[in-house]
């Protein structure tokens, strides 16, 4: 494997007596294509919230690029190109698409505290709005207020603020939870979709994506790493099965 | 229009017009300062009143900047105004006499202010924030009364101003000079507040209303930015305090009162938040109405408060983007009706 883009070493997160996450030793490969799964309470949006730094961790560190990010502040680790999607809409709800996205491509180009120019006039953002909303096919939408558009399409403009940040790794915290299975596909063509020099993160409960999706999967339960590795590896290794996969409804 | 290169369709070609061309004025946009000058000349015998509500309008725009664009909750804006009007006072009466000095001084003196308030305050929101604000004019208010020495306590400060470029006297008694005085601080300063909520930082500031944890998660240093906006803010109800007092020759304790916050706060949710204009309906209506019911009613307190409590229940009940809000309404209705 090559050197990893976002690494963890030893993290561990507390809340009280409860390990959340106990003592992750993770890597994330450039361009990866990773899954972790878990059953319910497993820490996985802990973790995403570790990495991301909207929560610090009780000991251990975390690694972009090599560098120790552990004292970094969310939204600098966003500048230094880690972005994320929530796995419940956290959006501008009154705001239309354009204007979630409009954003997003100011505070990543330095213009977000411009006093003077009117804000459409910055036709370097306009241009790459316009570039994000035709990779996520929202142009009919562009206009339209998050808070009138049906959850499914809601989705899609999580993944396009992720992916107007221009990011490195981008963390998708249970992209298509609250989407009907009929408009599933959407998403998950959306994500596959995804640049190829992206590192994508994926958390998911639906094994069909998970299978789908990943190259390479990671397994959490109770907050530490139970297995990792291909999703053949994965499906053949008994003790998922035992704690995670016979559980399920998988087929 | 600048042309957007790429596979735009008819759709995001239209957004991208929409956002490049928002900023640009609208005719209505004269209205106010018709009605100003229109007041002026047609009703000499209230200039007094309407140069108050003038300064109030300003001092409604600054707490609209915080309030109503960055989601900043404020009961203490006081703080700012009062402090604006100290310094000018202080200023004049030890032999700096200057109004403009004063007003650059004010807004300095409040932006300082404002940064080492709200560099520890903005670590809170909501309740806790309000009722902290609430204490930092109170605080003031008291600090103002007890240095009686420095700030004429209970009495405050008599003073004069000198001539405006030493040329035009603010005058005291007819409110000619000093009610153009004032429009011209409000029009430049109007024009300063428009551009800032039309430029990229304005839309930041929506954003941080909308979702502080999703500005965080686009990179956004949120406490920076809400820091920088509450100095601005700032700095405009300085401006404002400057002129209140600057116009009557005198300041009071009065200046930091928590109720005139609570006051100006009442004013914008009248007027409608976060839309500007909103603030000169807001103060404009709150005035002539304080106005009105001393001259009907009698200037007994629980009249007027009585008056704006049942107002301000209907406006909430029935208007929620204030009285503004209507005029959208009517505007709409008429485009929709003439296509």
């Amino acid at each position: 494997m090559s050197k990893p883009i976002l690494e963890t070493r030893d993290l561990a997160k507390n809340f009280g007596a409860l390990a959340v996450t106990d003592n992750v030793n993770f890597a994330l490969a450039p361009g990866a294509r990773h899954a972790i799964i878990g059953p319910n309470g497993a820490g996985k949006t802990t973790l995403i919230n570790l990495l991301t730094g909207a929560l610090s961790p009780s000991s251990g560190s975390v690694y972009l690029a090599g560098g120790d990010i552990t004292g970094m502040a969310e939204y600098q680790r966003v500048k230094n190109g880690i972005a994320r999607t929530f796995q419940i809409n956290t959006l501008f709800m009154g705001l239309s698409v354009i204007e979630n996205l409009y954003l997003a491509i100011s505070e990543r180009m330095g213009v977000a505290t411009s006093l003077v120019r009117p804000a459409g006039k910055d036709s370097a953002v306009m241009e790459e709005a316009v570039r994000i909303l035709n990779i996520l096919k929202l142009e009919e939408d562009s206009l339209t207020e998050i808070h009138e558009l049906p959850y499914g399409r809601q989705r899609l403009v999580e993944i396009a603020i992720a992916l107007a940040l221009d990011p490195k790794v981008l963390l998708l915290d249970e992209p298509a939870a609250g989407v009907p299975t009929t408009e599933s596909h959407i998403i998950l063509d959306a994500v596959d979709s995804l640049p190829k020099d992206i590192a994508v993160l994926i958390i998911e409960h639906d094994m069909d994506v998970v299978f789908r999706f990943a190259e390479r999967i990671t397994v959490l339960v109770r907050g530490a790493i139970l297995a990792e590795g291909s999703p053949d590896d994965i499906a053949a290794n008994e003790e998922v099965q035992a704690v995670y996969l016979g559980e399920g409804s998988h087929d | 229009m600048t042309a957007i290169t790429g596979a735009d369709t008819a759709a995001t070609a239209e957004a991208v017009k929409f956002l490049q061309t928002r900023h640009r004025f609208h005719w209505a946009e004269v209205l106010p300062w018709v009605i100003a000058i229109a007041v002026f000349y047609l009703l000499p015998g209230y200039r007094l009143l309407a140069t108050q509500i003038l300064v109030m309008i300003l001092f409604a725009l600054s707490l609209d900047l915080i309030v109503g664009y960055a989601g900043i909750i404020s009961l203490g804006h006081t703080a700012f105004f009062g402090t604006g009007a100290y310094i000018t006072a202080l200023l004049a009466a030890n032999n700096i006499p200057d109004p403009l000095i004063g007003l650059v001084a004010a807004a300095i003196g409040a932006a300082v202010l404002g940064f080492l308030s709200g560099w520890v305050l903005l670590r809170t929101a909501g309740l806790t924030l309000l009722v902290l604000t609430m204490a930092v004019t109170i605080m003031l208010g008291e600090l103002a009364n007890d240095f009686d020495e420095i700030t004429g306590g209970f009495d405050g400060i008599n003073f004069t101003n000198s001539e405006i470029f030493g040329l035009i006297e603010i005058d005291q008694l007819w409110y000619t000079s000093s009610y153009i005085y004032v429009l011209v601080v409000l029009f430049l300063s109007f024009l300063l507040i428009r551009t800032i909520v039309h430029a990229p930082f304005g839309r930041m500031l929506i954003g941080i209303r909308e979702n502080t944890k999703r500005m965080s998660a686009i990179g956004t240093p949120v406490h920076q930015r809400q820091v920088l906006v509450y100095v601005i803010s700032a700095a405009i109800a300085g401006i404002a305090g400057a002129l209140w007092v600057q116009v009557q020759g005198n300041v009071t304790t009065g200046v930091y009162a928590f109720e005139l916050s609570g006051d100006v706060l009442i004013m914008i949710i009248l007027g409608g938040t976060g839309r500007l204009y909103g603030a000169f309906i807001g103060a404009t209506v709150f005035k002539i109405l304080e106005s009105l019911t001393e001259q009907i009613l009698g200037t007994n307190q629980p009249y007027w408060q009585l008056t704006i409590g049942i107002v301000l229940i209907l406006t909430v009940l029935f208007a929620r983007r204030g009285l503004y809000g209507i005029f959208e309404d009517i505007g709409e209705k008429w485009k929709d009706r003439s296509q």
